[in-house]
């Protein structure tokens, strides 16, 4: 009888002890996002936040900081091995991936406001076989960036098609010196194909086919496209140094002066500001091809790891990011990016004549298709990409050398769609 | 027949209690891993199964044949990698042990100011990789590296090369490797002369040696244990380079500069295939094991001769 009592007073102390383990455990959630914007600004913005959503809720939030570069294989580690963040920002492309990977927990979007709320192309990124793995933070498009002073040196106006840029890079560099007209990204760039998909579509070709079943950037106007952006370096319009850039790199030579354009998204107007606020720059919407003007729709999404304990205090840090103030003053103030919710996108903040090309951009900006072998397919471009430009560098690009590296391409491509579920 | 004493068992019982945190360290961190990786290795883990890889398909050693068949990119780059890496573990490895040979018999001179030379030989080594290589990759940088800058400057070049893409990314991250390396070998090389008995050298010179003849009758020989264990270490760490490749040249270095571990790391984590990219390191594992043995084994009578 005495053992039983004391069993009984063990089990009723040990489940007491769990229980305020439980129930008194602090209210924790780890943030995982990339430098959407400078540093030094970025941090005090987000220890504002944090501090903020901790009174109101009582929630702490630890957030980190992760280059782009290095965001992928953390991600996917944190997926594989079920520990890691529990609110994470995702590139637009890469939210199909993971949720294919059952990274990802559903969202339900009415949580959020609806579908309604957000703008389409962002809304439809989140999305992966017709659910919702994610919730739209922000949108962006690259545009052409250019040196006012530059420009105003040799008189020409920036220019509206691709064929102007041509004309207008070889004036700079008749005039400033060869490699001095634009700055482009190479073969350290993990985002390589977004420079070229802007120009593949401006000729008029495809990335795949529309049953999703085929590669189809192999076409003519593919190589058309491709050589275009091989000749900037081959005509000395932009340095043969760009081969060995990734994206900063070109950013940083357009931002330090030395270049006169550059393709860039809105958030180097923050590095501008940050790195060289003398510079006078403009921007324009990206030039008009052969077939049709082109952009690139990207943007990040907020999603929540299947992995996540706290599933409801992350639904909540997010709830609180894209609250209307919150998100205007993160992306009019922060990082230029634009909001993706129709409510703060309409806001006055973003009716200014720094957004006008970039807002009118996302008009007709393209997104990838929301493939979970997306990510294969994009890195195997990017190495056809990157053996096209090491050929040219090394002198052995022969006149079909862009056409068999891009079939290379396709035919794993073609592999990798078949695989697609 | 000799019995064991109760001693001795317990002296035994002793022994294997102390070394079973080891055990179960190695254990954890290795051996676990590795059947782990044996098993995806047989399986068709990719995006789409990896969440449940347990019952991922079997399918048997289809990812070795697929990783390295050269008809395919993976293959053909697969085949280049461990090329490469065998060209830049050889020259790396003779150059840092010829640089540290040298450097070594140098510090082991009596000259004002050794102590402090010894220490500063260390420098490159104890600098962290991320701090050593970036700054190799700057150096190396087309537009704005500091090599191209003195090219340049001295006309030896009309336009600046550019180092960090295609063969020449490969001799670029060797030479960093080798600044990197030599006074790892310096230092272990000199620890073993200082072993060597001064007597062998007053003896060889009262019968008449010249120093060559010293250097290849007394120092070689009496180096060569450490020698062999300091380039096996050499072998098994340059054949897993990865940090000096990584920092210098990025995920892909391009099929001309591809090694074993930056092609493992895309295709298991940019790729998603880790099927493959199990079968990979499974490969480089065993032809690091056939390497360690057959050196082993083809050293073992010289090294055993100096021991007796």
């Amino acid at each position: 009888m005495k053992r039983f009592a004391l069993m009984i007073v063990g089990v009723v102390f040990l489940f007491g002890l769990l229980t305020s383990m439980t129930f008194g455990a602090p209210r924790e959630i780890t943030f995982w996002l990339m430098p959407n914007a400078p540093d030094d600004f970025h941090t005090v913005w987000l220890d504002a936040k944090v501090a903020e959503f901790q009174k109101e809720t009582g929630i702490t939030v630890h957030y980190e900081v992760i280059g782009w570069g290095d965001a992928w294989t953390r991600l996917v580690t944190a997926i594989t091995g079920g520990e890691g963040a529990d609110v994470v920002q995702v590139g637009t492309t890469w939210n199909p991936q993971f949720a294919a990977m059952k990274g990802l927990k559903k969202v339900n979007p009415s949580e959020f406001g609806g579908i309604d709320a957000f703008m389409p192309a962002n809304y439809e990124s989140t999305t992966y076989k017709g659910e919702s793995y994610g919730v739209p933070w922000f949108a962006e498009t690259r545009c052409l960036f250019y040196n006012k002073d530059h420009f105003a040196e040799v008189k020409l106006e920036p220019p509206t098609t691709y064929d102007e840029l041509v004309a207008v890079g070889n004036r700079f560099a008749r005039v400033r010196g060869k490699g001095t007209a634009i700055a482009v990204a190479g073969n350290q760039a993990w985002d390589l194909l977004h420079n070229w998909a802007i120009l593949l579509w401006a000729w008029g070709g495809e990335l795949t086919s529309s049953d999703l079943k085929k590669a189809t950037f192999n076409s003519p106007e593919g190589i058309e496209a491709m050589n275009w952006y091989v000749d900037l370096v081959r005509n000395g319009l932009a340095s043969k140094s760009c081969a060995e850039y990734n994206q900063p790199d070109a950013d940083a030579a357009f931002i330090n002066g030395n270049v006169s354009m550059a393709f860039m998204g809105p958030w180097n107007i923050a590095n501008i500001e940050h790195d060289n606020p003398a510079l006078n720059y403009g921007v324009v919407e990206p030039p008009c091809g052969p077939k049709a003007r082109a952009a690139f729709s990207g943007g990040s999404n907020l999603a929540i790891l299947a992995s996540s304990r706290a599933e409801e205090d992350a639904k909540a840090w997010i709830t609180f990011l894209l609250r209307k103030d919150n998100l205007v003053s993160y992306t009019s103030e922060l990082t230029y990016m634009l909001p993706a919710t129709v409510e703060a996108f309409d806001d006055p903040a973003f009716a200014t004549e720094m957004y006008k090309p970039f807002k009118a951009a996302l008009e007709y900006a393209t997104a990838y298709p929301p493939l979970g072998v997306w990510g294969t397919m994009e890195n195997d471009i990017t190495v056809a990409f990157k053996a096209i430009f090491t050929d040219y560098v090394t002198g052995k690009l022969g006149a079909d050398g862009v056409k068999k590296h891009l079939d290379d391409a396709a035919q794993r491509v073609d592999a990798a769609l078949k695989t697609e579920k | 027949m000799k019995g064991v004493s109760g001693w001795s068992r317990q002296r035994h019982a002793i022994a294997y209690w102390m070394i079973l945190p080891a055990v179960a360290a190695m254990l954890l961190v290795h051996y676990i891993p590795m059947l782990w990786g044996f098993y995806i290795s047989m399986h068709d883990v990719n995006l789409f199964t990896m969440v449940d890889w347990i019952n991922a398909p079997f399918i048997g050693f289809q990812n070795f044949i697929d990783g390295f068949n050269s008809a395919t990119t993976t293959g053909a780059r697969a085949l280049k990698a461990l090329w490469n890496i065998t060209v830049y573990s050889v020259v790396a490895i003779s150059a840092g042990y010829v640089i540290g040979l040298a450097v070594a018999i140098l510090l082991n001179q009596d000259f004002w100011g050794r102590t402090l030379m010894r220490g500063l030989i260390l420098l490159p080594y104890i600098t962290p990789d991320c701090v050593a290589f970036n700054v190799w990759k700057f150096i190396f940088q087309s537009r704005i590296g500091l090599l191209n800058r003195y090219l340049v400057q001295w006309n030896l070049v009309s336009e600046p090369p550019i180092w960090l893409i295609g063969p020449p990314a490969l001799w670029a991250v060797t030479i960093a490797s080798i600044w990197k390396g030599w006074p790892f070998a310096a230092l272990i090389l000199l620890a073993a002369l200082q072993k060597i008995p001064p007597e062998l050298y007053e003896a060889a010179r009262v019968d008449g040696a010249t120093a060559w003849q010293q250097f290849t009758m007394i120092t070689v020989p009496q180096l060569r244990i450490v020698s062999v264990m300091l380039i096996l270490m050499s072998i098994l760490w340059n054949f897993n380079a990865f940090n000096q490749f990584f920092i210098m040249l990025g995920r892909d270095p391009g099929i001309a500069a591809e090694v074993p571990s930056t092609l493992i790391l895309r295709e298991a984590f940019t790729n998603l295939k880790y099927g493959i990219g199990s079968a990979l390191s499974i490969v480089l594992m065993l032809i690091l094991l056939v390497i360690t043995t057959v050196y082993l084994y083809a050293l073992r009578g010289t090294a055993g001769a100096e021991e007796v």
